[in-house]
């Protein structure tokens, strides 16, 4: 399994396709690099080397007690980028993620030729879903995603014991909440800086979607398109998402 | 395939590998005792979660090379059709892409 050792933390890594590179960033709790590569990743590594890792303390990567806010997690990303490759990189993020890629991008201009932001919430310390899934007792917090993400981590046995035992770690023995809540927001003036082109990419029913119009009015170089789902755009819509992401990232 | 090649992709083999590589995808001790056939399903009998199909690929692509490409050939299937797959149809795609790189 590809690891990466970075300040005694292992992040898991994969690397699909040649091409100029185009890192993949996944979401908080539920989310891993699984996000991608059930769905877009295969279709953009026809055209990229693209970079899939699973954010520290999710998937494969190991446990960590802290380090989730959007300064920690881009400086890892920062870390694991030239395993794409050279030059400036395309960033896909979803949900957090997609905060980590924007972070990113704003503080380091150089290395990123094009941003790609699903389901970015703003302000960050804000999320009505995750509030939604905090909120629920232990044993519910999976009943309260969407049913198709649903079908991916509920089991009768072992899938199911096994995805709460990882909330219940992250959550209860991690910083991620104390470091989500306590993230500033963005400063616009600062995001209307960024003169890579930023597609946005956001759930018609999703109560992310004013960050969605926020940014596409802030960032001077950017398309909103909003597609059919909630905030778990990934798995609600994943065809639609990969096609959209395929149409836009892959020149013909 | 023809009989006279030696080489020719030994199903029950590949069948015997993949259950190996499954159990140590899976890695608690239930797994080691389960049996793992044709049949299997990998969403209600293995529950396998998302990021263990992700080692998965990873131990096949170790395994058999570039040529088993199965984040590939997953992209291409709707998660109603990867919820449930059952490991034959794994089995199959591997000896497919063993025999047609044989013949390459």
């Amino acid at each position: 399994m590809p690891l990466v050792e970075r300040q005694g933390v292992s992040l898991h890594v994969q690397l699909l396709g040649s091409g100029p590179p185009l890192a993949m960033l996944h979401g908080l709790l539920v989310g891993s690099m699984a996000t991608w590569w059930f769905g877009a990743a295969p279709k953009l590594a026809s055209a990229h080397r693209v970079l899939l890792s699973d954010l520290r303390g999710h998937g494969l990567s190991s446990f960590a007690p802290s380090g989730y806010d959007l300064d920690s997690l881009s400086e890892d990303l920062g870390a694991l980028l030239p395993l794409a490759g050279d030059g400036p990189a395309t960033l896909v993020g979803h949900s957090w993620g997609a905060l980590v890629a924007l972070t990113f991008a704003l503080a380091h201009p150089e290395r990123v030729a094009r941003l790609v932001l699903v389901e970015a919430p703003l302000p960050p310390s804000r999320l009505a879903e995750l509030d939604a899934f905090l909120a629920a007792p232990a044993d519910a917090q999976l009943a309260s995603l969407p049913q198709t993400l649903r079908a991916t981590v509920e089991g009768t046995s072992r899938r199911g014991k096994k995805a709460l035992a990882q909330l219940a770690r992250l959550i209860g023995e991690t910083t991620l909440v104390a470091d989500l809540r306590a993230q500033p927001d963005f400063d616009d003036a600062r995001v209307a800086q960024l003169a890579c082109p930023v597609l946005l990419v956001y759930g018609d029913r999703s109560s992310c979607l004013k960050a969605g119009e926020r940014l596409a009015r802030t960032l001077p170089r950017a398309e909103l398109v909003t597609l059919a789902g909630g905030h778990f755009l990934p798995a609600e819509s994943g065809p639609a998402l990969a096609a959209l992401l395929e149409e836009r990232l892959c020149p013909r | 395939m023809s009989q006279n090649q030696p080489d020719a992709v030994d199903e029950s083999a590949v069948l015997a590998r993949l259950a190996q590589l499954l159990r140590e995808v899976i890695g608690e001790e239930w797994a080691q005792d389960v049996e793992i056939g044709r049949g299997t399903s990998f969403n209600e009998d293995l529950e396998l979660e998302s990021i263990e199909f992700v080692a998965l690929a990873e131990k096949l692509q170790l395994e058999f090379g570039a040529r088993v490409d199965f984040a590939g050939w997953l992209a291409n299937q709707e998660l109603e059709q990867i919820i449930r797959l059952r490991v034959g149809e794994v089995v199959d795609f591997i000896c497919r892409c063993l025999s047609s790189s044989d013949k390459a």
